[in-house]
């Protein structure tokens, strides 16, 4: 299904206010949107590892957040909350990433009248974060090829020893990375002063009317309750 | 487009005295193809910097001279205007793409200069006509192969036609098949008039469509020649001067071969079956035997799945038991960018990481082998792409490994450095490694391997020694996937 990139927009502002303030009910109401837009996007496994995480720590959460637990059960609590808080953000902004081409959102973009120094540089962003993912496997392979694991004796004894392996591959290999996509980029005809045209047509639809509609409604019956109280 | 370099000097550096590119003279005319050649380290990707605006627009150094497109001098134009002009084709396919999926990218050029979408469409549909690529339209960029990824590469660039062509070292990563569809995209280019300048060790396709290759040595023009005028002086005259071959039919007589009788014992694999969720499977083999102490080469066009097969017998993909199962073998990946497995801070280190117990004379004895005990204590990532990958070598053969899978061990290197990567792998072989390298390199394979597997559509479909049948192994690669 699809979307325009300024509704994806307002989705993220909207979902964000919501999610991390309010309760239960309306963090679920406000999630449902994005879960149910990823099924579109065909990602159904991760949808329902994330309904689940997502119940689990939300009910466990509001189940136990008041009670005395010691130590240890407020660790639990913590982060049940911080998975319960902060994955519906990660849901939207995923979202927002796997159904986003980059010549979509430079156009959306633009028809807000953002300059392309700000857009230029925040779909570099989008872009490098698939390539993050695949250099960082590549280097996770090189390490279980080599015997180095997360959790073994070894790195127990030497924990930074592990986040030295892991991170300095992966930095100079995304510097030059970054370089050549740089490089890439500016040899092909973006640049700040381009007035770009996009080959997707950008423009509202049915279905964005319905996310404006709801992601409304639900911030108003949000903020009515919280004024009511 | 006529392109003029005119006293050209560069240094990478503040002085122009370690200049990279010293006094440069050199004319392009309007419709011709050139191709500069040279070993690694030259200059001569300087030069493509120089044509498609980089240098100096991006690149900071110092530049002495003019570099005229046209009656334009680079220096007074922007990047974005040198784009309308000049299109270029970058020799890693990893890092060329803006866009996530390939429809985007091949559009995405013409996108920069603001045409109309009806206009970009038709071009699109036209590039993916002319480089047949509908089979790869819609697709995700990150699951493609390399030289799917230079073919997408290729079409963007076509798509704002633009009347000079610059590509690095484009056929760094490509199967003959792709190379050959290449060396038509560029005749396809100079029967529209357009001018094409080639970075390349590679000659062999640029035989039929070079009008002059300029060989660049230490930052000069050292001479220049017609394709005819270079193959007439011979093979042995072109290897001397780190140069690959410009016939590849006649190359299987210069390479004599010994080795190679029948029969070895095997390390076997049985079962190796791979598929993306609910996709049909990429790899699907019952049966996998290398020859144990002996190279084999692993063939295959680009997207046959032979990387795929290579983590597979890595035990870097699969079910669990197959990843158990090649734990307990020993295998060990050296993968196309070296720079993904080396972790530590120095040579040393890297080997002594997965050597169980530590031994630090055997360690140094392993680098003395491969010609790095004098870099023993510096930083793996401040060498050369050729020291970096005999230091992950020595970091299989330390951590005891007795298959060494290599994927690509040669894509992009010239031709000296490809002999030293053969002296290398033959090394390995004598030691009693076995070695499964996947390769699109008919030199490489001439040179060292004693057996032949080729993969198409994820199964084997033909596999024998290379003795005897060197005519066969050049006919096969040059007609790989033709009707696939």
């Amino acid at each position: 299904m699809k979307i325009d990139p300024r509704t994806k927009l307002f989705l993220a502002v909207a979902a964000n206010s919501v999610i991390l303030s309010a309760p239960f009910t309306y963090s679920v109401l406000m999630v449902a949107l994005p879960a149910v837009l990823l099924l579109f996007e065909r990602k159904c496994k991760l949808v329902f590892a994330f309904v689940l995480t997502y119940s689990v720590a939300g009910l466990g959460f509001e189940y136990l957040k008041g009670m005395d637990l010691g130590m240890a059960g407020t660790l639990v609590v913590a982060t049940a909350m911080l998975a319960y808080r902060m994955m519906p953000v990660c849901v939207v902004l995923y979202y927002i990433m796997v159904s986003t081409r980059a010549n979509e959102f430079m156009a959306g973009m633009s028809r807000m009248h953002v300059p392309n120094k700000v857009t230029i540089p925040l779909t570099v962003m989008i872009r490098f974060f698939p390539t993050v993912f695949d250099e960082s496997r590549a280097i996770g392979n090189a390490m279980k090829m080599r015997g180095i694991r997360l959790f073994s004796l070894q790195t127990l004894k030497n924990p930074f020893a592990i986040l030295e392996y892991r991170l300095i591959p992966l930095l100079v290999s995304l510097t030059k990375i970054g370089d050549e996509l740089s490089v890439a980029a500016s040899t092909r005809g973006l640049a700040p002063e381009t007035k770009r045209t996009c080959v997707v047509p950008t423009g509202f639809h049915v279905q964005d009317v319905v996310v404006f509609v709801y992601c409304i409604a639900v911030v108003t019956l949000f903020a009515y309750s919280r004024m009511s109280v | 487009m006529n392109i003029s370099l005119k006293n050209v000097s560069f240094s990478y550096t503040d002085s122009i005295d370690d200049a990279i590119l010293k006094d440069i003279n050199l004319q392009i005319h309007s419709g011709e193809c050139v191709v500069l050649a040279g070993e690694s380290g030259s200059g001569k990707t300087t030069i493509s910097k120089l044509i498609n605006g980089l240098i100096p627009l991006y690149q900071s150094g110092t530049m002495a001279g003019d570099v005229l497109l046209g009656d334009k001098n680079t220096a007074d134009m922007t990047l974005a205007e040198i784009s309308k002009y000049v299109g270029s084709v970058f020799q890693n396919p990893r890092s060329q793409f803006f866009n996530v999926d390939t429809d985007s990218e091949i559009a995405f050029g013409c996108e920069n200069l603001g045409m109309a979408p009806e206009e970009i469409r038709r071009r699109v549909e036209k590039s993916v006509k002319d480089f047949h690529l509908e089979s790869l339209l819609g697709r995700n960029i990150f699951h493609l192969s390399g030289g799917e990824k230079q073919k997408i590469a290729c079409a963007s660039v076509n798509a704002t036609n633009p009347d000079i062509f610059v590509l690095d070292e484009p056929s760094a990563n490509l199967d003959l098949q792709t190379i050959a569809d290449l060396a038509e995209i560029i005749k396809l280019w100079k029967s529209r008039g357009k001018t094409v300048v080639v970075v390349e060790h590679r000659l062999h396709y640029l035989r039929d469509v070079a009008d002059r290759i300029v060989y660049v040595k230490d930052g000069r023009i050292d001479c220049e020649w017609t394709p005819a005028e270079l193959e007439a002086k011979g093979p042995e005259y072109a290897a001397n001067l780190g140069l690959r071959s410009l016939n590849l039919v006649k190359l299987h007589s210069c390479h004599p071969r010994a080795g190679g009788d029948l029969p070895f014992d095997s390390i076997t694999f049985h079962n190796l079956r791979f598929a993306y969720q609910n996709k049909h499977p990429i790899i699907d083999i019952s049966e996998l035997s290398l020859p144990q102490g002996k190279i084999t080469a692993l063939l295959g066009h680009n997207g046959a799945g032979k990387s795929t097969l290579a983590q597979l017998v890595c035990g870097l993909r699969g079910s669990w038991s197959q990843k158990r199962a090649a734990r307990k073998l020993g295998t060990y990946l050296i993968m196309q960018d070296v720079n993904h497995q080396l972790f530590t801070e120095s040579v040393l280190d890297e080997v002594l990481l997965g050597m169980h117990p530590k031994d630090e004379s055997a360690a140094l004895e392993i680098l003395d082998g491969l010609n790095l005990k004098n870099y023993a204590e510096k930083h793996p990532m401040a060498l050369s792409g050729g020291q970096k990958q005999r230091v992950a070598i020595a970091s299989g053969v330390s951590s005891n490994r007795d298959l060494i899978v290599f994927d690509e061990p040669t894509s992009g290197l010239d031709y000296r450095q490809m002999l030293a990567v053969s002296a290398t792998l033959k090394a390995l072989a004598n030691r009693g490694k076995t070695l499964f390298v996947i390769t699109h390199d008919p030199e490489l394979v001439l040179n060292c391997c004693h057996h032949i597997i080729c993969i198409e559509g994820g199964k084997i479909v033909e596999q024998y020694p290379l003795l005897g049948c060197q005519d066969k192994l050049v006919h096969m690669m040059l007609n790989m996937g033709r009707n696939r």
